[in-house]
């Protein structure tokens, strides 16, 4: 029987660190800091799923362009993922009302 | 986008001060940083905001800006502005370049230099290029999004649509298909025509959020869709059989006897299609109008109506 070849489902540290371009210490900073989301297995080791490139992406994004350190990264991202939530939410609502 | 006043860009006057272009820029930076504003044309606008920051932050730039103008990277490090700006009043008037020629004049006294075409891009390496000594590596792009306003006819049949987004001195159009049963807010995603990457990282993907526009007779919930249904009394009363329009076409809609306004009658599965699953139902709402004047015949039959009812409908149940 054949199996179709389907990629890796997480990707090791040394991985998502090629693939990313960045330092494998910085992607563990990243992790400590709660700014990307890694799984932990029972040897301690990280494994990430390739959702986080987006997340890694928009980490250097917003350092590049307002030279926040990453601590102040965490905040600014959570609080555009929240207005993200209410924008939708608002959109939804309006939409269901009629007569606009 | 190279000849665009950089304090123009930045919004700020000639002699502003290293703290104003700072403020200037941490502003705009904030409005229109793509992780901050999906919005593609945001991407451009942001671009030349790093851009007019980059030159006009670090003095030397600025200085070499201000003196030689939007081509000062042509201009070779060791000319001295205030002696570029001597010889060239002493050019002649009328001469706005010439005293300096590309390729140089041969003679001692002319400043020469290749011109030739710089690329910008490789000097700011894209986006997050960022100044001289603070290189980021390739950097992904962002996702960006924009509406895609569709009529609910549109939404209940599919379409073609051509989606045409213009930016900073730039076009793009994309040919896309609306699928069938498409709901309000629901995204098309367009891999990889979002925000570009640096460096050659990858671009984001844009997103059409789909806005489906108010229609003056239909209303849309998800994709059940709600249509008016005109009665008269005796139509409301007695029951009967009328023709509703739809976006699918014309239905028969059963209206039982004793329907008052406001009733809602089903017509399973006749709202929007569902790709994936059940159908919406269409609802028509019961509204029950009068003629705003009557005949005698018509006033006599009501007066008669009147007397000999006693429908009360404010009777409390």
């Amino acid at each position: 029987m054949n199996y179709a070849i389907v990629r890796a489902a997480r990707l090791s540290l040394e991985e998502f660190a090629l693939l990313s371009g960045l330092h494998p210490d910085l992607i563990r900073r990243l992790v400590a800091l709660g700014l990307i989301d890694a799984d932990r297995d029972t040897a301690g080791e990280l494994w990430f799923s390739r959702a986080e490139f987006g997340a890694v992406a928009r980490v250097q994004r917003l350092r590049a362009g307002f030279a926040l350190n990453y601590a102040a990264i965490g905040l600014v991202t959570d609080l555009l993922d929240r207005i993200a939530v209410l924008e939708a939410a608002l959109r939804g609502q309006a939409a269901r009302r009629p007569g606009r | 986008m190279a000849n665009q006043d950089f304090y123009q860009v930045l919004g700020v006057p000639r002699n502003a001060d290293q703290d104003e272009i700072q403020r200037a820029y941490r502003k705009l930076a904030r409005t229109y940083h793509p992780d901050v504003n999906s919005d593609p044309a945001a991407e451009d606008r942001f671009k030349e905001i790093s851009e007019a920051y980059d030159v006009l932050s670090d003095p030397q730039t600025r200085r070499r800006y201000d003196a030689f103008g939007p081509d000062f990277r042509q201009v070779p490090e060791d000319v001295d502005p205030d002696e570029w700006r001597r010889r060239r009043a002493g050019a002649g008037a009328g001469q706005t370049r010439g005293g300096f020629q590309s390729g140089g004049s041969g003679r001692g006294d002319g400043f020469s230099f290749s011109g030739g075409d710089i690329d910008l891009e490789d000097l700011l390496g894209g986006v997050f290029g960022g100044r001289a000594g603070r290189r980021w590596g390739p950097i992904p792009g962002a996702d960006q999004e924009a509406e895609l306003e569709v009529t609910v006819e549109e939404a209940y049949r599919g379409a073609r649509r051509t989606v045409a987004l213009t930016g900073e001195g730039t076009r793009r159009s994309f040919e896309v298909t609306v699928p069938a049963g498409v709901t309000d807010g629901q995204r098309i995603r367009l891999a990889g025509q979002g925000g570009r990457g640096s460096d050659g990282a990858g671009n984001g993907d844009l997103y059409l959020v789909v806005r489906i526009a108010p229609h003056p007779r239909y209303r849309l919930d998800g994709r059940d869709l709600y249509v008016e249904l005109r009665l008269a009394p005796w139509e409301a009363a007695l029951g009967t059989s009328v023709p509703v329009d739809t976006p699918g076409g014309e239905v028969k809609v059963k209206v039982p006897g004793g329907t008052s306004s406001g009733r809602q009658i089903r017509l399973r599965g006749r709202g929007l299609p569902n790709p994936k699953g059940k159908a919406g139902d269409l609802f028509a709402e019961a509204r029950i109008m009068v003629p705003t004047r009557l005949s005698h015949a018509e006033r006599r039959l009501f007066e008669q109506l009147a007397a000999e009812s006693d429908f009360d409908p404010r009777r409390q149940r």
